[in-house]
């Protein structure tokens, strides 16, 4: 198992510098030339020679590259090329919004998909259960920012229950906070719970055949009271992954929720970024989705070591 | 090329942004008026987040509509009628020769950062925009020779030749006055003389604004006016129907107006800007050389038609780059009336009939929309139309603004008095005429009755060589909760005054 | 398997009407789906616009029959893209030795961390924004299932006997990968083919609703949906075609994919 544990983190930290590479190198084969796409069009010579000065622009691409690394080691993500702000404060600003969104958005992925997925596996040739799972399939086709459109629509426009959109800090004003979190959370959690649920279904599926759970309901127990005692924390693992993956995905998928419901978070900063053509900007905010994406597979790799009691073996 | 007249830089809006203030009681909608603070607050829902707030070295309107005159101000300012008026300076004189101008300058503003407004902050300012600005528009200063304080209230400038277009462009962002020690950080903390102070900017979200209570002049009424900005129409409407803004400043959507004008608890304000939604033609390629092609294409498109199909009918029809508020405005809508069967002749005559035309048009909501119904409206007169879409405004200005890589385009010309500039043969639009310079240049040295007939024969030239096809003039459309006062009809200056309003 | 397979017939069949309706849309369409015509905007659904019309006055029966090309399309190419790369780096790291299959698989791995939407906003920073580059970006972020799913199926192929035949032989690699390997991966690769198949169509609806999709005039659905945004209160139809649209094709070869999983695999026949 440590040795499983020290393969593992040599594969994230080797992920991580492979891909801050690919990052960098993507950003610095752009043509055109930072300074001069972020002064604009009219902008003199002169000027593009004083600006890739002052950001260090006309040195060599490995310096560059360390010297970027060595600023996002120390958090330090550097200063745009347009705005001339210091970009760590924005992202990180941005990365919190995006997280409690997301983090909302899984939460009720969860409680949706754990229960209808376990009804659909445990009924699953049953009207109840087949009814559930056509609803999940519908549910997986409806794109995200449609189902924001159509909660928008109802619940703030027609009936007015909620805001339409917009975002306020939870400290500021915890209450007005959790108004503004519902609609865009339900949005992408609805969805996010219909594809789950596919997956619970199955990881229970498969559950109900193994020999212990027959062990135990030979002994009497209730076929849920049999999969809550012995069969959950089984089912738990291939959903564990999946959501993993998922949370990866909404980070970035939750930009499109993020322009329909006015949130100003990581996607929104990235897509602002590519249209201001704040080259650096971009890379870093992609940086910290990659690096965000990576750290969320390996925490993933952890629980499935921590939780399969196979697995801790295995290797 | 006169200096005044000189390409000047990116004069549309970005998201044909009008000037716009949204005013809102902190989050909560009018209804929840009742308590003390919120009656002194207003967020205002506008497009077009500024990308930093330093428009010395960065294009765009969106800057000067939120900083000029709330927070910066000039010298001199256009009222609501379009006239020249005092603002830091009291009165003015000009010299016989038209070359210099003497200004008293008010002895009681004060800058944010607590130093006095004095005439060495104007000289300075004045200075500053030829050595430190970047943006093309600085070329406005070019024919200053020089500016110099003759006490600290009185400042004396004098010019290398007669221009009335100097003193104007003093009322736009060039003649903002900056105090000597206030410009180290432009691109995130602002200083000016201004009725507001600005204090706060969540990026991707909102700029705050506090009131000065320095202010030298009469104060404003809110305590606090938060510019909260959106990327897209819809979400902006819906922002205010759930309280969240208290004005649109700016409604992109104009289909969506209905829900707002059959609503009594929201009041719609309809009027004009400077944006003169053009139809550009690269006039330096052989076919757009032949006046016919271009005449042609202007008798092919039914203005009226096309406006109520992509814009819902609001905005006006104008015949040439002068919108009403102008003092030389004529109504030119009749130069080209829609004539689809001239059209074709003209274009037959011209060789243009049956050849494939490249309309690249911006990411923009007013150009995709009407992009479409131009295309098939000239398809119609016997053109083949190729639309090309290009991210504005990156891949835009490059590709058309630039290197001039375009057979004709769509773009709002936002800028005040912008004919000029935008009719000139280092513009994209390579439009060399010198008829028109001649009728230019006469305007610019002239009294104010030259200028006055001068600017009419441009305009009416324009129109009639067809330098371009003005689709329609963008309206200024906002809405409002019907508390909010003192919003203004015509959007016509860069700046959204936020010290007139009041509840 | 005597059992009918739901999924496999209601996904065939919608995926057969969508292909039908883009080949129709070639020969005929009721109307020019691209003409405007000012006179009939905004037209509510009637016996001559069964749809209605938007408000360039086109036919939206027209453009929801001309945009399932698009959809097809992006959805064709980015498949083709992930396929063309993701099988043969799948088959490759079967075949080879275990230290350059995890060297594979690993940077399989951190591909990963390149989601389609991210990929597609980051080529459209370089290239600019358009249906091709959406369509590639799209593409390359679906390889890692691709060549996961077929290095999977590709290592019990290896195991089977004929193949350890051919390889006592002396077979080349190369002539084994073509003539066993691939004939059998070939149901695995049309079951992962029409799952990323929705999962493309579902992006490029997502771009184009950011601006990063297909331009106009061309007619697609995501396009639809966005320009329909600012009629949500006045027509809503507007945006509910183009919606259902989008929906009933993610779901049709959703389902084509789960009924050809369960078809190819009788045994996983209620895994999903």
């Amino acid at each position: 198992m440590i040795l499983r544990l020290i393969e593992r983190t040599g594969v994230f930290l080797v992920s991580l510098v492979v891909s801050s590479v690919l990052v960098f190198a993507f950003m610095a084969v752009l043509p055109g030339d930072p300074a001069r796409v972020a002064l604009g069009v009219n902008a003199s010579d002169e000027a593009v020679a004083e600006l890739r000065r002052q950001f260090g622009l006309d040195r060599s691409l490995p310096t560059q590259y360390f010297d970027w690394l060595g600023g996002l080691l120390r958090g330090d993500l550097g200063t745009s090329y347009v705005s001339k702000a210091a970009i760590g404060p924005q992202v990180f600003d941005r990365l919190q919004v995006t997280l409690w969104l997301v983090v909302a958005g899984m939460i009720i992925a969860l409680v949706v998909a754990a229960p209808a997925g376990t009804v659909m596996a445990a009924r699953h040739r049953k009207i109840s259960g087949l009814a559930l799972s056509a609803f999940s399939q519908v549910g997986v086709a409806v794109p995200a920012f449609l189902a924001g459109i159509l909660l928008i629509v109802v619940f703030a426009v027609r009936l007015g229950w909620l805001p339409a959109n917009g975002w306020t800090p939870p400290a500021q004003d915890p209450a007005m906070f959790l108004k503004q979190l519902i609609l865009p959370a339900l949005s992408l959690g609805l969805v996010q719970g219909a594809v789950l649920t596919r997956y619970v279904r199955s990881a229970v599926l498969e559950v109900l055949r193994e020999d212990y759970l027959r062990t135990a309901r030979a002994k009497g127990l209730r076929p849920f009271q049999a999969l809550w005692r012995h069969g959950l924390r089984n089912a738990a693992v291939p959903v564990v992954t999946v959501l993993g993956l998922q949370l990866a995905t909404l980070l970035i998928g939750a930009v499109v929720v993020e322009r329909v419901f006015v949130i100003p978070g990581l996607g929104s900063l990235l897509l602002d970024g590519v249209s201001n053509r704040d080259l650096l900007l971009v890379q870093d905010v992609v940086m910290v989705l990659v690096i965000a994406v990576l750290l969320v597979n390996f925490v993933v790799d952890l629980l499935y070591v921590a939780l399969d009691p196979r697995l801790r073996t295995a290797s | 090329m006169k200096p005044s007249f000189s390409t000047r830089a990116v004069a549309f809006l970005a998201s044909a942004a009008l000037l716009a203030v949204t005013a809102c009681s902190a989050g909560s909608g009018t209804s929840s008026g009742s308590s003390p603070g919120a009656d002194q607050k207003l967020s205002i829902g506008l497009v077009a987040e500024p990308a930093s707030l330093d428009f010395t070295t960065t294009d765009g309107a969106a800057i000067p509509q939120a900083l000029l005159g709330n927070v910066y101000e000039t010298l001199v300012k256009q009222d609501d009628s379009g006239k020249i008026v005092p603002s830091l300076a009291k009165s003015w004189t000009v010299s016989p020769d038209r070359k210099t101008y003497t200004f008293d300058l008010v002895d009681n503003a004060k800058f944010t950062n607590d130093k006095q407004f004095t005439a060495n902050d104007a000289v300075f300012s004045i200075n500053r925009v030829k050595t430190a600005w970047t943006t093309s528009l600085k070329a406005a200063m070019d024919v200053v020779s020089q500016a110099k304080a003759l006490s600290p209230t009185q400042l004396q400038v004098t010019l290398t030749k007669p221009s009335n277009d100097w003193l104007f462009r003093m009322t736009t962002r060039i003649g903002a006055m900056f105090s000597e020690s206030g410009v180290s950080a432009l691109a995130t903390a602002p200083v000016g003389s201004g009725p507001f102070k600005f204090s706060k900017w969540n990026r991707g979200d909102s700029i705050v604004m506090v009131r000065n209570d320095n202010y030298w002049g009469s104060k404003p009424f809110f305590q606090q006016i938060t510019l909260k900005y959106f990327k897209d129409a819809t979400a902006l409407n819906n922002a205010l129907l759930t309280g969240t803004i208290n004005v649109v400043g700016t409604v992109q959507a104009p289909e969506a107006l209905s829900q707002f004008t059959s609503n009594d608890k929201y009041q719609v304000i309809e009027g004009t800007t400077n944006g003169e939604v053009l139809l550009s033609f690269n006039n330096s390629l052989p076919l757009f050389k032949d006046v016919r092609t271009r005449q042609g294409i202007r008798m092919a498109i039914d203005h009226k038609a096309l406006l109520d199909t992509c814009w819902a009918g609001r905005g006006k029809l104008i015949g040439s780059m002068v919108p009403p508020t102008d003092p030389w405005y004529e109504d030119l809508t009749g130069v080209a009336p829609y004539d689809l069967a001239k059209a074709k002749s003209l274009l037959q005559a011209s060789g243009a009939a049956g050849k494939t035309l490249r309309l690249r048009l911006p990411t923009l909501p007013y150009a995709t929309s009407c992009g479409q119904v131009v295309k098939s409206q000239l398809e119609q007169a016997g053109l083949k139309v190729a639309i090309d879409q290009l991210e504005f405004p990156a891949a835009w200005l490059t590709t058309v603004f630039k290197n001039a890589d375009y057979d004709m385009s769509i773009i709002a010309h936002v800028e005040p008095r912008d004919l000029g500039a935008v009719f000139n043969p280092k513009y994209y639009t390579r439009y060399d005429d010198p008829t028109l310079q001649g009728y230019l240049a006469a305007a610019d040295s002239g009294d104010e009755a030259a200028q006055v007939d001068n600017l009419k024969k441009a305009a009416r030239r324009l129109s009639e060589q067809a330098a371009g096809d003005w689709l329609f003039l963008l309206p200024n459309l906002m809405v409002a909760d019907k508390s909010v006062k003192g919003l203004p009809t015509n959007a016509i200056t860069e700046n959204f005054d936020l010290s007139k309003l009041a509840r | 398997m005597k059992r009918l397979n739901p999924s496999l017939i209601a996904g065939g069949v919608i995926v057969a009407v969508i292909v039908l309706m883009a080949l129709v849309s070639f020969v005929w369409t009721p109307y020019d789906a691209t003409l405007v015509s000012p006179a009939s905007r905004l037209l509510e659904p009637s016996w001559s616009h069964w749809f209605g019309t938007d408000k360039f006055g086109r036919d939206i029966l027209s453009q929801i029959m001309v945009g399932s090309r698009t959809t097809l399309f992006v959805g064709v190419v980015a498949v083709g893209v992930a396929a063309v790369i993701g099988v043969p780096l799948g088959i490759l790291a079967a075949m080879v030795r275990r230290w350059p299959s995890e060297v594979i698989m690993r940077a399989n791995d951190l591909l990963l961390a390149f989601p389609a939407l991210l990929l597609a906003i980051m080529f459209g920073a370089v290239f600019g924004a358009s249906t091709l580059t959406a369509m590639i970006a799209i593409g390359i972020a679906s390889v890692p299932s691709f060549a996961r799913v077929i290095r999977s199926g590709a290592l019990q192929v290896m195991r089977t006997e004929y193949v350890l035949a051919a390889r006592a032989a002396g077979r080349q690699p190369f002539p084994i990968a073509l003539r066993h390997v691939l004939p059998n991966v070939t149901s695995l690769i049309t079951v992962q083919a029409s799952v990323s198949f929705a999962i493309a169509v579902l992006a490029e609806a997502a771009l184009s609703f950011l601006g990063y999709g297909t331009p106009p005039p061309t007619p697609s659905w995501g396009r639809m949906l966005q320009e329909s945004q600012e009629f949500l209160f006045s027509a809503p139809r507007l945006a509910i075609f183009p919606g259902i649209a989008i929906a009933i094709a993610v779901l049709g070869f959703n389902l084509l994919g789960d009924g050809l999983r369960d078809r190819f695999d009788p045994k996983l026949e209620d895994r999903r």
